[in-house]
């Protein structure tokens, strides 16, 4: 039967042992925390970039381990160590740069310490006041890659920017210094490079970078002028400040623009030279075809009049002074003063020049003038402009009833008439009133003052014995005198007192007026005195009054 | 692994109290009747278990001392620090004495536990422990009483929340070393079976063998 | 108590404090040393109650600079300002981070008070012989011993928040002198609970005539 089965004819089950393993599983523990590390290693190795010196002269703010390099405002190195040099005289710093930047570390790459600097194109670096010190970065443009660099002390001034660089010549340098900015309509638009003197020693050439786009504007036409400061004219004309900025006012500056009359002018190349002039007005100055000199010569000081003084025909101004000199009256020989005037009556006389031309020749100018001056009066006056600095300036006016001249049209520079000005008027008021002021007899009214109230002290001394002697009931007359005396006292005193502390105030009594009123006082002092030296002897005539007849 | 005899006995380190102690299974712990001291532990996982958590451990240590601990920038300026520059900047600062401290119980300690538990794994792969292994142990536990990895992690993230105000930080990979080892080293304690290499030692003065003592005989200490 | 309970040293065995491993002494006054890992043996601490005592009372005097002195000098512009500990907590609380102020009050305030009382405690029942509570008292100490490093939070604090505000001018610090001293509260605190034997506490229940501490 099929039922009985032998267990010793079954095969038997295989073993299956467990196997020992001989790594367990609990290594994939280290091996990881091992494949993290040397991730880490890798990765380090790999994105490590290029180590570099620089040498600078002192590493001031720069710490190892925390000074970037930065260009671009990116952090393309860490400083790792700052050491002495060999021979003690430089610092070393070692750099390490990051991959991404290694290729910039090429031969004429520059390096420099940016720290907060005040230098004449500004405050710079104010942010590494909070930040700490940085290593800046100019990239090169050369092939050849280099680790050791020598520092550049200062910032460099031209960067890797486009642009033009021109030439200005001036006769000084002014208060221009490298790095002093370039205005364009007060737009910075470039700074100075760099100056040195002319070969011939007599003007300074400055070196000037403008930036693209703003280079087109520099044309044939262009005149640069130092903008450098303030330009205040505080003249007759009045106040008038030019300031480019205030970089301009610290460092220096050059502004430049093409002056209206003229044409915007052509392209030009770079390192063209063009004349540094020395203010705006002067470098705009138009030529004017109608410009001629005349002289005046007045006997009144001419303190307060400079050159460049403007010079106004009926309040316009026409010209201005070019020359103030001192010259002798051949007539008395006594000393007189010589003002040159130039006249530039361009700008006035335009309109009527193009409404006449036949007016506008030299010999109807010249007749025209004489016509003025002989028959109508012009003259030429001094006046002032600003009473607080005291300048004059040349004013043609009418004058009336003006004494009569003739005008020598064959002198040259032609000489014009002139009239006392305004101001000599005012010195004579002035001076009037001071002598007013002097004649009055201040002496006399305080030996006045001073025996009046001698006698008034002397007057109040016995009417005060008076007053003690007599009893206390009084005649109404009686009564009303002393009254009256006590009120004239006590107004007396209140004069004294005003005219002590009023005496010389503007709303006090005519001095005459003054002595008339002490005079009166002392009379009246006098005549109290009298009374009470009667009353002493006669005390009845309080009650029975003055007998007839006696005084 | 070896049976522990029926009839150890055993005096409590807490309460010096007499008691015997019966084979565990895995994962169980014996506890002292009286105080609730643990006596022994049987630690349930691989034996290998304990050296492998070293070894990462100590690959993670160097890399929680050499790499930054996390990034602070501020105001364009930026700072780093590892656990040594702490120690370092407290010794700059002139508090050198704490900046020892510091060293001590974040770096030293820790890296002399991992050092010694490096050395008497290894050695006690053998059957029978050399002596030295027994020295290492003790070194091994003092170290770990002074190693304050923990501690530091949270005196570390309470600094950072301070500075958070006004600075950004970032956690670097020391941060994250530092945190995973805060969790090998009590793993390493716990899967650790030092009852064990204690009875595969082999004696100080190489007399007795140890398979006298399984058999329950007190011995006599040396003179 | 439980009958059947027996110290080993009432026994008269000594335990290896290393490997636990339980001798006979080689005599009474001197235990001798382990056979299986050479350590001294000892029945208690040698001179526990002592050298316990020295290290709390140095302690002691070392936590009133650790909380009067700053621990954290810090210079913003050019002002500096000294915190102390709590000054340090108040600043935490006042900033809105409270949970932050609790863990460092806790930490560096209350734990190394509450080491000090609890030791003196554990110190002045064993000179006394209670025996009641003893349970408590082992777990007291247990605790003790645990907790002891958490105090350490505050250096560690200290010293990160160095290392990283380095700012200046904006914001620098530097450490003040209670940092040593709070340390040195923290260590000393530490060593005690380590010459501290909890095994004193059950003498009382227990007592034997062999040498302890």
């Amino acid at each position: 039967m099929a039922d009985e089965i032998d267990r010793t004819e079954l095969p038997q089950a295989t073993v299956v042992r467990r196997k020992r393993t001989r790594v367990s599983i609990v290594w994939i523990i280290p091996i990881l925390a091992a494949v993290v590390a040397i991730g880490i290693v890798v990765q380090r190795v790999l994105s490590e970039g290029p180590t570099i010196y620089i040498i600078f002269k002192s590493a001031q703010g720069i710490e190892a381990g925390k000074t970037f390099i930065k260009y671009k405002d990116v952090n393309i190195g860490l400083v790792t160590a700052v050491e002495l040099s060999e021979n003690y005289g430089r610092v070393v710093v070692k750099a390490k740069v990051a991959k991404h930047a290694g290729g910039l570390m090429v031969a004429d790459a520059k390096f420099w310490i940016v720290e907060p600097r005040i230098s004449l194109s500004g405050v710079s670096g104010l942010n590494t006041l909070l930040s700490g010190n940085y290593i800046g970065f100019q990239a090169g443009t050369s092939t050849e890659s280099q680790r050791s660099y020598i520092g550049l002390d200062v910032p460099p001034a031209v960067t890797d920017e486009k642009g033009r660089k021109f030439l200005l010549k001036a006769p000084t340098l002014g208060s221009l210094g490298v790095g002093s900015p370039i205005y364009y309509r007060q737009l910075a638009v470039g700074r100075v490079t760099g100056f040195n003197l002319a070969p011939d020693g007599k003007s300074v050439e400055v070196g000037v970078f403008v930036e693209s786009p703003y280079d087109r504007y520099v044309t044939s036409e262009t005149r640069f002028w130092n903008a450098s400061g303030v330009e205040v004219t505080l003249g007759a004309d009045g106040f008038d400040v030019k300031t480019e900025s205030l970089a301009a006012l610290i460092a220096g500056g050059v502004a430049f623009d093409v002056p209206e009359f003229r044409p915007p002018g052509g392209d030009v190349p770079a390192d063209t030279a063009f004349t540094l002039y020395r203010t705006q007005t002067v470098a705009m100055k138009q030529p004017d075809p109608l410009e001629r000199r005349f002289v005046l010569y007045f006997d009144e000081p001419v303190r307060g009049l400079s050159v460049g003084a403007p010079v106004t025909l009926l309040g316009l101004t026409v010209g201005e002074v070019t020359e103030v000199g001192l010259s002798v009256n051949p007539r008395t020989e006594t000393y007189r003063s010589r003002v040159v005037i130039t006249f530039r009556p361009q700008a006035v006389f335009a309109r009527l020049d193009k409404a006449d031309p036949a007016k506008a020749t030299l010999e109807a100018r010249n007749r025209n003038l004489k016509l003025q001056v002989e028959q109508r009066g012009l003259r030429a006056q001094l006046q002032t402009g600003s009473l607080l600095t005291g300048e004059l300036y040349v004013a043609f006016n009418y004058v009336p009833n003006a004494p009569k001249v003739k005008l020598d049209l064959g002198k040259d520079p032609l000489e014009l008439p002139v009239a006392p000005g305004g101001f000599a008027t005012i010195e004579a008021k002035l001076a009037s009133i001071l002598t007013k002021v002097d004649n009055m007899p201040l002496d006399a009214i305080g030996v006045d003052v001073r025996t009046a109230v001698e006698t008034l002290t002397t007057t109040l001394k016995d009417a005060d014995t008076l007053i003690r002697r007599v009893d206390v009931q009084w005649v109404p007359e009686g009564a009303k005198t002393l009254e009256a005396l006590h009120q004239a006292i006590t107004d007396a005193d209140r004069v004294l007192v005003n005219a002590d502390t009023t005496f010389f105030a503007k709303d006090s009594p005519a001095p005459q007026d003054l002595r008339d009123t002490l005079q009166e006082v002392t009379r009246a002092a006098r005549a109290v005195r009298i009374l009470v030296d009667y009353l002493e002897r006669h005390p009845e005539m309080l009650i029975r009054g003055k007998p007839e007849g006696s005084k | 692994m070896t049976l522990r005899s029926a009839s150890q006995a055993v005096a409590c380190p807490d309460c010096d109290l007499l008691q015997t102690l019966a084979p565990l299974p895995p994962g169980a712990k014996a506890s002292c009747g009286r105080c609730g001291c643990t006596l022994a532990r049987q630690p349930g996982g691989p034996k290998d278990l304990p050296l492998a958590l070293t070894i990462a451990a100590a690959i993670i240590f160097v890399i929680a001392n050499t790499v930054p601990l996390m990034d602070l920038s501020a105001v364009g300026r930026s700072a780093s620090t590892t656990i040594v520059g702490g120690a370092y900047q407290m010794w700059m600062e002139d508090e050198a004495i704490t900046g020892v401290l510091v060293a001590f119980c974040a770096v030293i300690a820790p890296g002399g536990y991992l050092l010694f538990m490096l050395t008497l794994l290894l050695g006690a792969t053998r059957k029978i422990a050399p002596p030295w292994v027994g020295e290492m142990l003790r070194w091994a536990s003092h170290f770990q009483v002074w190693s304050m990895l923990e501690v530091m992690m949270l005196g570390i993230l309470v600094a950072l929340v301070k500075i958070a105000e006004l600075a950004t930080v970032a956690a670097g990979i020391g941060m994250y070393a530092v945190g995973a080892l805060m969790i090998l080293f009590p793993a390493i304690a716990v899967t650790f079976d030092a009852d064990d290499l204690w009875r595969r030692i082999e004696w100080a003065d190489g007399a007795m063998p140890p398979e006298q003592v399984a058999g329950g005989a007190i011995p006599e200490a040396s003179r | 108590m439980t009958r059947g309970t027996v110290t080993a040293a009432q026994a008269g065995l000594v335990s290896c404090e290393a490997c636990q491993l339980l001798s006979r002494p080689a005599n009474a006054d001197e235990p001798g040393f382990c056979r299986r890992c050479g350590e001294e043996l000892e029945f208690r601490r040698h001179a526990a109650i002592e050298k316990t005592w020295a290290l709390i009372v140095a302690a002691a005097i070392c936590y009133i600079p650790a909380n009067a002195l700053p621990v954290l000098n810090t210079t913003s512009l050019g002002e500096t300002e000294a915190d102390t500990i709590l000054g340090g907590v108040a600043f935490l609380y006042t900033s809105g981070s409270w949970p932050l102020a609790l863990i460092v009050l806790v930490a560096s305030v209350m734990i190394p008070l509450g080491k000090l009382v609890a030791l003196s405690y554990l110190l002045i029942t064993v000179q006394r012989g209670s025996v009641a509570n003893s349970h408590d008292r082992t777990r007291l100490y247990r605790m003790v011993e645990f907790i002891g490093r958490w105090s350490m939070l505050d250096v560690f604090v200290d010293t990160f928040t160095v290392a990283l505000v380095q700012l200046s001018p904006l914001m620098s610090v530097a450490p003040g002198t209670g940092v040593l001293f709070f340390a040195a509260v923290v260590v000393l605190t530490m060593l005690a609970a380590e010459t501290f034997d909890p095994r004193l506490i059950w003498d009382a229940t227990n007592p034997h005539r062999n040498r302890h501490g």
